[in-house]
């Protein structure tokens, strides 16, 4: 019995999670439902980050520039051939005839973001540690300024807008059940042992056989997939993209979620991204009420620092917690 | 294009690159010592630029002094950033430190804006230092000179204190082997946080030096300069202290002389151009121009 | 690990039972500002503007007999997703009204929200001519569009500076400076004035060396150089240009209005500058006497920019529909607000006659002499 735990966890989050989104897409009003929403896609961001960072150890703060790839291909994919003229007046003509629905689009977001982490993989995937961190900070500025110039098709530093809001908590959920499910099976399986070998120490996995170009490739670019979703997600949640939204800042606040939850650990990640989602509105009403703006961040910073100095590997560590697993370990 | 206008040009980019050069040097020197990408290095500048306002304006004390105190302010916020947050951390992963000293940096920037208010300031100094000179086709003003002198001088300092003094001595054995290092009988915590007053204390002239030249501070001024001067530091070798003040001065001359020989429709592209040679720099030469090969960075 | 849960399940919950509650009897308004992040220093004047007109109007007595007005404020950021969840929470409050937003991207995510639930939006800041059309007729802007301050400034540099030449420096960083630029050298090459120099920068530079030295070498030389920027370059070009020895006049638009253009460079550099903006700098119309002693009175400090009277302005305008539409309910308000004619705003008189539904304002010229701000003329646009 105790051997299928994982799988009734699973069972128990795909069930609460679909009565949860028909229960609150009835209930609950626009706010509400847009919270909940972020943070499904926060805990997409944090899950697919984690593979990324967390099993094999590479530090990539590049997620908010691979979302903005996902985000802008799936925006001008679904977007309304009759709006076009008056929303993106230089749009060239070549690239009008190319319309998906929601889904396809989506798909071919997060694959694009897939395509851009296989570039950019082939040539920072050599660096390590906080080297690794700045090449990829450095490629969110470069992915930044990109958009901005990218008048005809992007309409630069506006951003587009108008666009449908497909965005719902029934997608948002579906994808937080697909993100999870991948990288559980990812981490449970030969290819996420060889990861979490890669990250504890490469010079043993390597000599074991594992090739680590390629197993940090995978792990950037399965990672880039879903910001990629996230992006488009994120995009027709707020029908609204500029190329500002995908900071530094943004990096930072999913980084937050990661090693808090504890790098490695998938249920560490889905709570943490609902932690913090959480918190940060919770924080407006105090924000509001004596004008003390920004307190919401300071209060999240200092607590990630407590984090770091009282529990360095996070909340879970690498673990998945007992109510989770049962006392199967694998 | 004229011999004049290039030889202003690269006059232009010696003046911007002695700004980086003198954010990079602190930077440097801490990532030298404890291996630490210090983020919230460029906040400092700002609480550097701020606290000079303060001591003018409030105090009104005479210029020179007015350096020292910003030198020892900026020196005391390193000690208490040192203390509370990263002494505890320190023997955690590398990536710790960089993700803290980001959150440090959030901090101190809505901290800022909280009790500072966003509005940028006007700051101004001494008239003398304004006056403009010739040479030749070239202009420049006092304040470009006296930046350039203090970077020089500041790393003229700092390499005879680390290569001389007991300190000094006592800061290359911990970044050779901290554990080593402590069986000697050298009082770490002293000398990493000795490390960061130093380069903390830099950071405060380095934003009394920016207030001056652009005169005009806000509490998000950090940002800027603390990421150019870091893309600096990488150039020159992270750690080495002459490595910054090149790297800075390679950074400044590529950025104008990238806005200043293009056409200017590039000049939008400033920022991706410098991150990508940063990118290609990290590449083909990890340890900067001047660095030493400390660790395997690729 | 139950204790900690248990802990900041208590927090949580005290934080949102501190959420005041007012009487029925309040007219909501919500606030949509970016406090925190780049454009605070923009968008806080304007919220504090804001909060200025409720305070002095519920000081009045209220509207509609008695009734308060209740600003509810939330901070949007400087980010998109902060920008729609704050439009959402709103909403969600019942606010019949909402104001905010001084640039464009943010009114793209937060407007449509209450366009889709027929709540009218006033934008205090955004200046971009196309907005209304791209969100719909619950869109009401209270400063004049982009187009009108760049033909405006346009205008003056070639009838009364005589420029023949001029330089065009934009921040492409920005929307906003690019639509300014854009119509300026629009309106420049109508009138037959030369472009002879191009260049650009990126909010947040801080060094203009490189750009001026183009500047200077620049042939045929230009009579004047347009700087389209936000206020935090606005004294920062203003001083290396005149430090590097350059005289010729310096042209703008509002991005220009902030005394940063003075005490930046000091007073006796801040010389030969002209910024089209929101008729109230320098000018002395009642409206705009009470407003400036107001502020100051309340926070201590003069209005930092031409954002603080926008703000105050936006609430004004939209007490002014509530008063004349008897009502308070949004569609009213709606229909009573696309009514407005000659509205006596500090920035100026609003009238929504065009079928752009961008307001017929008068726009300031304003010189710098030696630090000292003039009103050259008040340009007015055609209807």
């Amino acid at each position: 019995m105790e051997m299928n735990r994982p799988r009734y966890s699973l069972a128990i989050m795909i069930i609460s999670l679909t009565v949860f989104s028909f229960l609150i897409e009835n209930m609950a009003n626009d706010y509400i439902l847009a919270i909940v929403c972020f943070t499904g896609i926060n805990i997409v961001l944090a899950v697919s980050l984690n593979l990324t960072n967390g099993f094999t150890g590479l530090f990539s703060l590049g997620h908010p520039a691979f979302m903005a790839v996902g985000g802008y291909i799936t925006a001008l994919l679904t977007f309304p051939a009759e709006k076009k003229p008056l929303f993106l007046p230089d749009f060239p003509q070549w690239l009008d005839s190319f319309h998906l629905p929601f889904f396809p689009a989506l798909l071919v977001g997060g694959c694009g973001a897939a395509f851009v982490a296989f570039l950019v993989g082939i040539s920072v995937l050599r660096l390590k540690g906080h080297y690794l961190a700045v090449a990829t900070m450095g490629f969110i500025i470069i992915i930044q300024v990109l958009l901005n110039n990218a008048d005809t098709i992007t309409r630069g530093p506006l951003g587009l807008n108008g666009l449908e809001d497909f965005t719902n908590t029934y997608w948002v959920s579906g994808w937080v059940i697909v993100t999870v499910y991948i990288c559980w099976k990812i981490k449970f399986s030969s290819l996420g042992r060889s990861m979490l070998a890669v990250r504890e120490d490469e010079m043993a996995a390597n000599a074991l056989g594992v090739n680590l170009f390629s197993t940090r490739s995978f792990a950037l670019i399965v990672g880039a997939f879903f910001a990629g979703i996230a992006g488009g997600l994120w995009g027709h949640l707020i029908t609204a993209l500029t190329p500002g939204s995908f900071s530094l800042l943004m990096s930072f606040n999913i980084i937050v979620m990661v090693v808090v939850g504890g790098t490695g650990s998938i249920t560490g990640s889905v709570l943490a991204a609902i932690i913090f989602t959480l918190t940060i509105e919770c924080f407006r009403p105090l924000e509001e009420n004596f004008g003390i703006y920004g307190v919401g961040e300071i209060v999240m910073a200092l607590f990630l620092v407590l984090v770091l100095i009282f529990k360095p590997s996070g909340i879970f560590g690498t673990e998945e917690p007992d109510f989770v697993m049962g006392k199967h370990k694998p | 294009m004229d011999s004049g206008y290039i030889a202003q040009q690269l006059v232009n980019g010696l003046i911007l690159g002695s700004m980086y050069a003198l954010v990079a040097i602190g930077f440097s020197m801490i990532y030298g010592i404890v291996r630490l990408i210090n983020f919230a290095h460029g906040d400092i500048v700002m609480i550097g630029a701020f606290a000079t306002l303060a001591f003018i304006e409030t105090v009104g004390l005479p210029f020179p002094l007015v350096a020292l105190c910003v030198f020892l302010t900026c020196c005391g916020v390193g000690i208490v950033i040192e203390r509370v947050s990263f002494r505890p951390m320190r023997g955690a992963p590398q990536v710790t430190g960089f993700i803290a000293s980001l959150g440090i940096s959030i901090m101190l920037q809505n901290i800022g804006i909280l009790t500072l208010s966003a509005q940028p300031r006007n700051f101004s100094f001494p008239g003398y230092m304004q006056t403009i000179l010739h040479l030749g086709s070239v202009s420049f003003r006092i304040i470009d000179l006296v930046i350039f002198l203090t970077a020089i001088v500041l790393m003229v300092t700092l390499v005879l204190l680390v290569k001389k003094t007991k300190l000094g001595i006592a800061m290359r054995a911990t970044a050779e082997n901290i554990d080593v290092a402590r069986l000697m009988g050298i009082n770490i915590n002293h000398t990493i946080m000795a490390t960061f007053a130093i380069g903390s204390g830099l950071a405060g002239i380095a934003g009394l030096m920016w207030g001056g030249k652009f005169g005009q501070i806000d509490p998000l001024m950090g940002y800027v300069p603390g990421l150019k001067s870091f893309v600096a530091a990488v150039i020159g070798g992270v750690g080495s202290i002459p490595g910054a003040i090149l790297g800075g001065f390679i950074l400044g001359l590529a950025e104008v002389l990238f806005v200043g020989l293009l056409p200017p429709i590039y000049s939008s592209y400033r920022d991706a151009f410098v991150f990508g040679t940063l990118i290609v720099i990290l590449i083909i030469l990890p340890n900067g121009l001047l660095g030493k090969d400390l660790e395997d960075r690729a | 690990m139950k204790k900690y849960f248990m802990f900041i399940a208590l927090v949580l919950l005290s934080m949102t039972l501190a959420t005041p509650s007012f009487s029925a009897e309040t007219i909501k308004i919500g606030a949509l500002y970016s406090v925190t992040g780049y454009m605070s220093s923009i968008d806080t004047p304007s919220l504090r503007g804001a909060q200025l007109a409720v305070k002095i109007i519920n000081e009045n007595g209220g509207l509609l007999n008695g009734r308060k007005l209740e600003l509810i404020s939330v901070d949007a950021k400087t980010d998109q997703k902060a920008a729609a969840l704050g439009a959402k929470k709103l909403l969600s409050q019942g606010v019949i009204a909402g104001i905010g937003h001084s640039d464009p991207s943010f009114v793209l995510p937060s407007a449509p929200l209450f366009q889709k639930k027929g709540i009218p939006f006033v934008t205090s800041g955004a200046t971009l001519p196309t907005l209304p059309m791209m969100i719909g007729d619950c869109l009401f802007m209270v400063p004049f569009g982009d187009d009108d301050q760049s033909f405006a400034i346009a205008d003056y540099s070639y009838n009364t500076l005589g420029v023949r030449n001029v330089a065009v420096w934009t921040d492409n960083s920005m929307d906003f400076t690019k639509a300014l630029s854009k119509f300026y050298k629009q309106r420049a090459l109508e009138l037959g004035m030369n472009i002879v120099l191009e260049d650009f920068f990126m909010m947040g530079d801080k060094d203009f060396s490189a750009q001026i030295a183009r500047l200077k070498n620049t042939s045929p030389k230009p009579d004047a150089i347009f700087i389209s920027s936000i206020p935090n370059e606005a004294g920062l070009t203003t001083k290396q240009i005149r430090e590097s020895g350059m005289t010729l006049p310096i042209v703008s638009g509002d991005g220009f209005d902030t005394e940063l253009i003075v005490t930046v460079p000091g007073k006796e550099l801040a010389n030969d500058v002209y910024f089209s903006t929101h008729t109230y700098r320098a000018d002395s119309r009642p409206e705009v006497t009470a407003f400036v002693e107001n502020y100051t009175k309340e926070y201590g400090v003069a209005p930092e920019n031409a954002f603080a009277p926008l703000g105050y302005d936006a609430v004004a305008l939209i007490a002014d529909a509530i008063t004349r539409a008897n009502s308070a309910k949004p569609k009213a308000l709606k229909e009573s607000l696309a009514k407005t004619m000659g509205f006596k705003a500090v920035t100026g008189e609003i009238s929504y006659t065009r079928a752009s539904r961008v307001p017929v304002k008068g726009v300031s010229i304003i010189s710098v002499k030696n630090g000292n701000y003039t009103v050259e003329e008040i340009w007015m646009p055609k209807q």
